[in-house]
């Protein structure tokens, strides 16, 4: 099965990197070994990442754009702030369509598409494996965005579905669902037709990512849509439903990159498989089940036993933070080359060293380990506000979105940039138009989160302290967050203007990359007549 | 299945290896302190899977603390009762008004028994009444203020005297106001204390 899809395919893979192999491409093709009788040739990893390139093309691209959609209702919603009559006349621009749709266009255009095609690539990259299905996983996006504008326009028209974070209308799931199942399908083939065939670490973390993700869709599909349930019974559905998609997917898809970004580009060894295997089990078996609030008016085991499971994910937490600091900071690797009296190891570790601190890799790194940053105090936050004594407080404040907006941009978001800066050019075959643009994304994005995310838990703190003194009436707090609210448009306005340079960005490196194909196209198709007699002779 | 692969060049050229160190030991002991803690945790605020159990209460025992009493008599009741209507006179803190009604702390027509003290609200008291060797002569003797009350609520209002400010005195049934209430008929005329003491004690 692997030898016959391998062999037919590469042909055209083989045609399409040759014509597209810019010059200064970072991943020179290594060399191959003579293929045995049995096996054909491990492909090299410049012929993998172009076997990837037009189903990831169509998804970070798609990602970015909707990724410019969000940004855009999440202006107009944090407009509302200021001015409650800005667009008010238009029913579908109003703050409860405009706000679930930011969420929706964020959660499901950006960070699933990204997610997938960041796992397609790194199953690929780790199973050495070419991706022999790429018009199946195309196919697959598109599905899915054609589901999510039809769910995205239906939440404007007034048809959401109520859940938070599970808004999309009924009718457009199915074509979701069907979508995600044929690029998951994708990543699949390939991780069952890798070629390394131990494991690392990222690879469990994607393999239970593919499979949740389908998982939680149709139970919630089922539950709240198709058959829905009962009474309170919808609103447990809908908080372990979007619980599930954003601690434990975009968990396990973020730390994946996370895993597989940090060694690599350090060029050291992950600290540890064992730490990665602890992670994984923790986030597993307790992320699945928080969630409720703790004043979730519920029977009360069922807080109770999310209040629980939320504080056990502090061991995600540490071990993630262990296994960082293990990995980034700890020196005592480098030491001890340093202190190798064997000149080559000396000048190796040396090259690499310098090579990392110039080159563009540089910037991933930043993204991705302040993306480690941000899921450690995401996650920190989420704990606290379910503690004991403090849920009290902190609940059903702007806590809990400052919470889950740094889960999303200051953690998922920030590693998904970083692994597309890292893998986009290689894809290509062409590298960063320009450094510095990435560099200005890096830092829009830093304090657009943090002018987002810190007035929104200020906020939330200065409401939690104030509605438990009964002599404020409640219209006076609301106003009181006012100033948090509006700083945080500010910061809404910082991040969207990222998203425009990273869109930017990926659109100049794919136009690029088209036009070079163009060119190259034209020049062999008349080579004829340009150049007969060369030809000839 | 393809069989095992030799080494190639990508694991070479930087696929990123984890290492094999063992995991720190503490982490281990902190994921059996938080189970533990959890376990904790979920036994006390969970209710036991018990689906009357809401937040904020943790416990089906709370829960039952605050609910009415089915059987029995309601002393919260009783005080709200006593609060509107004999607090008027009596004070809430059942210390009596100088000039207008005596106290009931310590009184021994109200820790006395049952079947003298509910004659007393059924039809009023004319004075001068004896209370804890004290005479007191009053410009107005005592209505008749618990006629109209049903047999629940005279006795919980005379249970929650009985058990208040320091009285410890067994509660008033309804069955005792409802036999008392039999035995006056239709009597208007209030009593006075040398009537009532001829009532037997039971
Ligand atoms: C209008 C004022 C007034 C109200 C209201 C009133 N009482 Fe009295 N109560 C009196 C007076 C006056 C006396 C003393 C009789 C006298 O000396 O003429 C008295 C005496 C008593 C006594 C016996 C003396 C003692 O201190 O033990 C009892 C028992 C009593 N009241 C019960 C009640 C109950 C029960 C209520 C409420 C249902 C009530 N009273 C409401 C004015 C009042």
């Amino acid at each position: 099965m692997v030898s016959s899809q391998t062999t037919t395919q590469s042909p055209s893979v083989q045609s399409q990197s040759a014509a597209t192999m810019a010059p200064n491409s970072p991943v020179p093709s290594a060399a191959v070994p003579a293929a045995t009788d049995t096996q054909p040739p491990v492909p090299s990893p410049s012929e993998i990442d172009f076997s990837c390139r037009l189903p990831l093309l169509v998804l970070f691209l798609s990602g970015a754009v909707w990724l410019l959609i969000a940004s855009a209702f999440a202006l107009i919603g944090s407009i509302k702030f200021h001015a409650p009559d800005f667009l008010a006349g238009t029913p579908w621009l109003t703050y409860g369509r405009v706000r679930p749709a930011f969420i929706d266009s964020l959660l499901y255009g950006f960070c699933i598409q990204a997610g997938l095609g960041v796992s397609l690539w790194l199953l690929a990259r780790l199973g050495q494996t070419r991706l022999n299905r790429r018009w199946a996983v195309t196919a697959g996006a598109a599905v899915w965005n054609l589901g999510l504008t039809i769910g995205v326009v239906g939440i404007l028209w007034g048809d959401s579905s109520g859940f938070a974070g599970f808004e999309i209308p009924r009718y457009a799931i199915p074509l979701m669902f069907m979508g995600y199942v044929m690029l998951a399908f994708g990543s699949v083939v390939v991780f069952n037709q890798r070629r390394r065939r131990e494991l690392f670490v990222s690879e469990w973390f994607l393999l239970a990512a593919l499979f949740w993700f389908p998982w939680i869709l149709s139970t919630a599909a089922l539950l709240l849509d198709a058959s829905p349930v009962r009474g309170v019974v919808q609103a447990i559905i809908s908080w372990w439903y979007s619980s599930n998609l954003q601690t434990v997917w975009l968990g396990l898809v973020g730390l994946a990159a996370v895993f597989y970004m940090l060694p690599k580009l350090l060029a050291r060894p992950l600290h540890t498989r064992y730490l990665a295997l602890f992670t994984f089990w923790t986030l597993i078996l307790f992320g699945t089940w928080t969630g409720v609030p703790a004043s979730a008016p519920v029977p009360a085991w069922i807080p109770a036993l999310s209040t629980a499971a939320t504080v056990l994910t502090l061991l995600t937490i540490i071990a993630v933070a262990v296994s960082f600091y293990q990995t980034a900071c700890d020196r005592s690797a480098d030491a001890l080359v340093r202190s190798s009296d064997q000149p080559a190891v000396k000048a190796q570790a040396r090259t690499r060293t310098s090579a990392l601190l110039s080159s563009p890799e540089r910037l991933a790194l930043w993204f991705v380990t302040w993306g480690v940053l941000g899921f450690i105090v995401a996650g920190v936050m989420r704990v606290l506000s379910t503690l004991p004594g403090l849920s009290e407080t902190l609940g059903l404040t702007w806590f809990t979105p400052a919470q889950s907006m740094l889960n999303l941009y200051g953690f998922f978001s920030l590693v998904m940039f970083g692994a597309i800066y890292h893998i986009l050019p290689g894809v290509i075959g062409i590298q960063f138009p320009s450094t510095r643009r990435v560099r200005a994304h890096f830092w829009l994005a830093l304090s657009g989160i943090a002018l987002v995310v810190l007035p929104l838990a200020g906020a939330g703190i200065l409401e939690g302290v104030e509605l438990q003194n009964p002599a404020r009436a409640f219209v006076e707090i609301s106003s009181a967050t006012l100033p948090f609210l509006r700083v945080s448009t500010l910061g809404d306005l910082v991040i969207a203007a990222g998203h425009v340079l990273f869109s930017w960005t990926l659109a100049e490196l794919v136009l690029k990359c088209y036009r070079a194909r163009a060119v190259s196209a034209y020049k062999t198709a008349t080579a004829d007549l340009f150049h007969p007699v060369e030809v000839k002779s | 299945m393809p069989e095992p692969i030799q080494p190639t060049p990508i694991a070479e050229t930087g696929e990123p290896q984890a290492s094999q160190l063992a995991m720190p030991v503490w982490l281990l002991v902190l994921m059996f302190l938080l189970l533990y803690w959890g376990m904790v945790y979920f036994d006390q605020h969970s209710g036991w899977f018990n689906t009357e159990v809401y937040v904020p209460y943790y416990s089906l025992a709370e829960v039952q603390e605050f609910q009415p009493p089915t059987g029995g008599v309601d002393l919260q009741r009783g005080k709200a009762l006593f609060d509107n209507v004999c607090a008027l006179c009596h004070n809430p803190d059942g210390m009596g008004k100088p000039g207008q009604a005596p106290p009931f702390v310590g009184s021994e027509w109200v820790v006395g028994p049952p079947s003298r003290l509910i004659r007393i609200p059924l039809v009023g008291l004319t004075g001068p009444v004896s209370v804890k060797g004290q005479v007191f002569t009053f410009a107005a003797s005592m209505p008749p203020m618990g006629a109209s009350f049903s047999n629940d609520d005279l006795a919980a209002v005379l249970s929650y005297m009985r058990q208040s400010w320091g009285n410890k005195a067994p509660p008033v049934t309804s069955d005792e106001v409802k036999a008392v209430r039999a035995q006056i008929g239709n009597r208007a005329q209030p009593w006075t204390p040398q009537e009532l003491m001829q009532i037997p004690a039971k």
